[in-house]
Formats: structure tokens, C-alpha cells, sequence
């Protein structure tokens, strides 16, 4: 037989989206995730006030997405304790699995797309003997809690003080992940962008005649 | 050889869909065909399409050798001298390349002729690995073709076994990049995106003019990740020229294509295959406009542009009369003259082979068929089978 024997696909029409998305039960790139307004602003990736837009969308979908509880310790027995917060939806006191930050598209980072809310890890991802220092599982350390646990505030967020180099997320969907700690790592090694746009100007003035 | 009337399926936009084919239709026309189907037999594909292909390809990796030892080749091909190092490295170095296109004249009487070599930035990908592929599996299963019938397209397989040997170890990431405002190039890159991705890589997609420089030399996606291993569907002379070009030796990337394919990808590498094996049977005499062997080639005769794409530019002449030609922005780097293969005509279409390599082993065929002598970026891209 002279052709393929079977085609597969990832995602036909969403392929990026899917591509990436398919990535978040592993090893994500620190760059791509910011736990809170501040580790996005220094990461100097986004503009400061596209880190709040960011942020700003992210909460809202966050709110409409999470799982809603009606009590504080039905919610920290999944998500851990104090990995919840207190929200009002429909009118009602719930409480919801707190933002524990957000995950960009990288393809999506210049053109606005949304980003993902994160979740704290679960306590199936992460037991709660795991959580504190020294138990082998840093990235399911947690440091010590924020006064708020707004995620537009600037005061740090749900992992701002931590100083493990990972650490544990869950994705809207539930799907466990891990990610590298960008304020240990990410930044020191990232040399700073020198310039944009030196390709694709024959591009613009051949127009249509691109490829072949 | 036949050309086929075929009916269409019955949602056949919703069924080209379904693949993420995001452009059936270009500007309100027809893009893909399949009211229409070359039927090929598997000899002529073996024997007329497969081998002659393999075979140009050797001739293309003897030019390479050849004409890195020579400058006067370099300089004929109009490679700013800056990139010389470039592209001599990237050979030596052994940097594998993913893909190419033969496009060949062939009526399945005489041998196939090569009209020239996409060897940098070939696009139709798609459709021919994966959309023609579905509408075989389809047609035949509702009775539209003979049932039995094959392709000669492994593209989607040698695709996905490429990217996993595009380096060893594996390489990790890989970023893609094409520009902005073009549906079709973009939908190559997503396809190819996908391949990478099955193949294990993960694959990043940035505009190309969303790269940047990092402080260090490297390039950056949009996202200032920097970028190691990059595909481009964006063409080596235009990367020469443009305000990074300077930055490419430094930049410690490894390109896909290859800077290499530069030497081969333009109208320039003709006249040096015919000159390397004159009487080839696959190939057409080609010269350099201001060689004095042009007058051979008598009144009827092609004229193209170094570099050009979609037909860009692309005369032909015929009893010394422009009979049909193409406007378009190119021609600054000079051109060659070719002898004419006049185009195959079934009814009126005149079809193009693209005789498709994936890690310069040949493994499909993709047909675009136009109206008029020249094939342009108005062609339908039509499907194929080979008969049982």
C-alpha cells in the first residue's frame, strides 16, 4: 500500500489549543504561569495592566467555573486546607477552590486570549502530610497563607510565599499539574528580550505571494 | 493517466471541515476539487513519478556539495556572501531537512519533467496528506471510485517519523512560525504542529513577526521563551535580507528547513541540474538569462524569476509572443530560461504534479490543476488514485 495507514489528528480546527492543553498533566513552562499579580508583573512578559486583565478574566471564569461548596471544610477537605475561599454566587455565600494562579496560552499571550484559572492541588494530588516543608514533595509545599485571597490583590497570592522551586496546581478540568517555580528559576536564567519584529518585512510588501 | 469526473460527496465542505481544512473555498472559488481525480497505475506512479524523484533528489544533495566549494555558484544564486557560513555549516553539520515538492509536467507518456523544486517553503500540504487521503477512504466506501484503489501519499506516517528524527536526542520544543494574514500557510503550520506533537515534541506556534532577539543572540517566540529549533514556512532569501539576518549565525538555532535547502530552492538550481546531467530525462534545458546557450532554446520557452512563488512572474513564451504570463513582485535576483513542457491537456485543465518528499524520501503526490499553462495561486488542488 502505497499511503498512510491511519491519519490521526490531534484536534482538527483547535490543534493549538489542544496540542498545549494536552501538556498540563506534565511539566509546564514556568514562564507560561504566574501565581499571582505581582510574579506576572516581574516576570516583565505581560504589560502590567495586561497581567490585570489577565488576572481580572481569569477570577471571573474562575467564579463561573469552580465547584461550588457550602462549607468551608467540604471545600479544604478536597483542595486542602486553606486552599479554599469564600465567594458570593447567585446571591449565596459559597465557598470555591481559591485561584491559585493562572496558565497562559503561550500562542495566546500577544492576541488576548483568555488564561486558565488554577486551582490549589487537591489532597489526592497532594495528601496533606505532603504540604508542609521537608516531606519530599516540594512542589506540594504550602507556604504560608495571604491575608487575602483575592486574586487581584497585589499583597501576594495563594503561593507567594513559597520558596519551593515546583509546584502543584489543578486545572479547571481537574487534571493534576506541576510547574516550575518561575521567581527560583525561570527569571534569572530568561535574558532580557533585546528587540521585535526583525523578520517578515518582505512578507508585508510581497503580500499574498508567501509560500508555495 | 486519466482524468477522472468524480461526484462529489454529498457534504463534502462539511467532511473537508471536520479535518480542520479551513480553506476549501479561497475568495468564493473552488480550492479543493473532487468532482475531479487523477487515475494513475501503480507503474507509472513507481516507475515515472517515485524514482525520477528520488533521483532528483541525489542530483540536488551533488549540487549542494558542488556548490559549496564554488562562489561563483553562490553568487549566481544571488546568497548575500554573509550567509555563506550559514548555510556551509548547516550542511556539514549534517542539520536534516523535513520536507520538499518536485513540481513535475507529466502526461503518463513520456517521462516526467521537473518544472522546478519547492525545496524550502512547499505548502498544499494538507490536503494532500491528509485531505485527499479522507476523500479516498470516503469515495470508496460509497461507491464513488472503484473500491481497491490507492495513494501514493504516506505523507501523514513519514511526517510524524521525521520530526522524531530531526535531531537526536529528540529535540524537546520546537517552535513554528509563519506569518500573519495567510490562511493557507497557517494552516500548513497547524498541520505540521500537529505531526510535531504526535511525534512527541512539544510544539509552539509564534508569528514570525512576533520573534525576537534575546540579549544573548538567541531569537524569542512572542512570548520571549527562546526559540532553539525552529520550522519556518517563510523563505531562506527573505530571511537573508531582512534587519535579523545578521543575527541567524549567532543565533545557535536549528533551522527547518535547513539554510542549506536555500541552495536548492531557487529557479537558479535548474540550469546547474541540467548542466550536471544534460539529457537528464526528468529534466528540461535551463539557462541563466545572460547565457549565450539561452538562443537553443529557441522561441518557446519559460521564463522565470531566481526566486518566485504561486507563478509568480512566471512568462511563457511561445513563437517569440508572451502567450501567457503572471504579474508579481519578483524578479529583482535575475532569471533563467527553461525549455517548455507544455502542460498536459485534459479538457482545458492543465495539471501539476507535486511529487512530495519527507525527509528526502519521496512519498506523495499532491495534483494542482489550473486553466492556464501556468499553474498559480488560483489552482484547485485536485485528488488522486492509483487504480487496482
Amino acid at each position: 500500500m502505497k499511503r498512510s495507514t491511519q491519519i490521526g489528528l490531534a484536534a482538527a480546527g483547535v490543534v493549538l489549543v489542544a496540542t498545549y492543553w494536552s501538556l498540563s498533566g506534565g511539566e509546564t513552562d514556568d514562564s507560561l504561569i504566574y501565581s499571582n499579580l505581582s510574579e506576572c508583573r516581574a516576570a516583565n512578559q505581560l504589560s502590567a495592566s495586561q497581567c490585570e486583565q489577565r488576572f481580572n478574566e481569569a477570577s471571573a471564569d474562575h467564579l463561573r467555573d469552580a465547584k461550588k461548596f457550602t462549607s468551608s471544610a467540604s471545600c479544604e477537605q478536597e483542595y486542602g486546607a486553606n486552599g479554599c475561599q469564600s465567594a458570593v454566587w447567585n446571591n449565596a455565600q459559597v465557598f470555591i477552590p481559591a485561584l491559585a494562579g493562572i496558565m497562559l496560552a503561550r500562542q495566546f499571550m500577544s492576541g488576548g486570549g483568555a488564561a486558565q484559572p488554577l486551582l490549589p492541588p487537591t489532597n489526592a494530588a497532594c495528601p496533606p502530610g505532603t504540604r508542609q516543608p521537608g516531606s519530599g514533595r516540594p512542589e506540594c509545599e504550602q507556604p504560608a497563607r495571604s491575608s487575602s485571597s483575592s486574586s487581584s490583590s497585589s499583597s501576594g497570592g495563594y503561593y507567594g510565599g513559597s520558596s519551593s522551586r515546583s509546584r502543584a496546581y489543578t486545572t479547571t478540568s481537574g487534571q493534576a499539574m506541576v510547574a516550575r517555580n518561575i521567581s527560583s528559576t525561570g527569571m534569572a536564567s530568561t535574558p532580557s528580550v533585546a528587540s521585535r519584529g526583525g523578520f517578515g518585512s518582505t512578507s508585508r510588501s510581497f503580500s499574498s505571494h508567501s509560500s508555495s | 493517466m486519466q482524468r477522472l469526473r468524480v461526484a462529489p460527496r454529498k457534504n463534502w465542505q462539511a467532511e473537508a471541515e471536520r479535518l480542520g481544512f479551513a480553506y476549501h473555498t479561497l475568495d468564493g472559488e473552488t480550492y479543493w476539487d473532487e468532482s475531479v481525480a487523477y487515475a494513475f497505475s501503480l507503474k507509472e506512479i513507481e516507475e515515472d513519478i517515485e524514482a525520477p524523484t528520488s533521483e532528483i533528489e541525489g542530483l540536488c544533495f551533488a549540487f549542494v556539495e558542488r556548490a559549496l566549494k564554488d562562489e561563483a555558484i553562490l553568487r549566481r544564486l544571488a546568497i548575500p556572501d554573509a550567509q555563506w557560513g550559514l548555510i556551509r555549516d548547516s550542511w556539514q553539520r549534517g542539520d536534516r531537512n523535513l520536507y520538499g515538492r518536485l513540481d513535475l509536467a507529466y502526461d503518463g507518456k513520456g517521462p516526467a519533467k521537473l518544472l522546478e523544486y519547492n525545496a524550502d517553503t512547499p505548502t498544499s500540504l494538507f490536503e494532500a496528506a491528509v485531505v485527499q487521503w479522507d476523500w479516498l477512504e470516503q469515495a470508496m466506501a460509497q461507491g464513488l471510485i472503484s473500491r481497491g484503489c490507492d495513494q501514493f501519499n504516506s505523507l501523514h506516517e513519514r511526517l510524524i517519523a521525521a520530526f522524531g528524527q530531526l535531531r537526536n536526542p529528540k529535540p524537546e520544543r520546537m517552535h513554528f512560525t509563519c506569518v500573519q494574514d495567510s490562511v493557507e500557510d497557517k494552516g500548513t503550520v497547524d498541520y505540521l504542529i500537529d505531526c510535531a506533537g504526535q511525534a512527541g515534541i512539544d510544539a509552539r506556534f509564534t508569528f514570525i513577526e512576533e520573534l525576537g532577539l534575546l540579549a544573548d543572540g538567541r531569537f524569542c517566540d512572542g512570548a520571549s521563551l527562546p526559540v532553539e529549533m525552529l520550522f519556518k514556512l517563510y523563505p531562506w532569501e527573505w530571511l537573508f535580507r531582512e534587519q535579523y539576518a545578521s543575527a541567524l549565525a549567532g543565533s545557535r538555532c536549528q533551522f527547518v528547513e535547513p539554510p542549506w535547502k536555500a541552495l536548492v530552492s531557487s529557479k537558479g538550481l535548474l540550469p546547474y541540474l541540467w548542466e550536471m546531467a544534460p539529457g537528464h530525462p526528468n529534466l528540461l534545458p535551463a539557462y541563466f538569462e545572460d547565457d549565450p546557450r539561452c538562443a537553443e532554446l529557441g522561441a518557446n520557452h519559460v521564463r522565470k524569476p531566481l526566486y518566485s512563488r504561486e507563478g509568480a512572474n512566471v512568462t511563457l513564451v511561445e513563437g517569440g509572443e508572451v502567450r501567457d504570463s503572471d504579474d508579481g513582485p519578483y524578479g529583482a535576483e535575475g532569471f533563467i530560461l527553461q525549455a517548455t513542457a507544455m502542460l498536459p491537456n485534459f479538457d482545458g485543465n492543465y495539471p501539476v504534479l507535486g511529487s512530495w518528499l519527507v525527509a528526502s524520501q519521496p512519498c506523495g503526490l499532491g495534483i494542482r490543476e489550473d486553466t492556464t499553462p501556468i499553474t498559480k495561486n488560483t489552482s484547485r488542488f485536485v485528488p488522486h488514485v492509483i487504480e487496482p
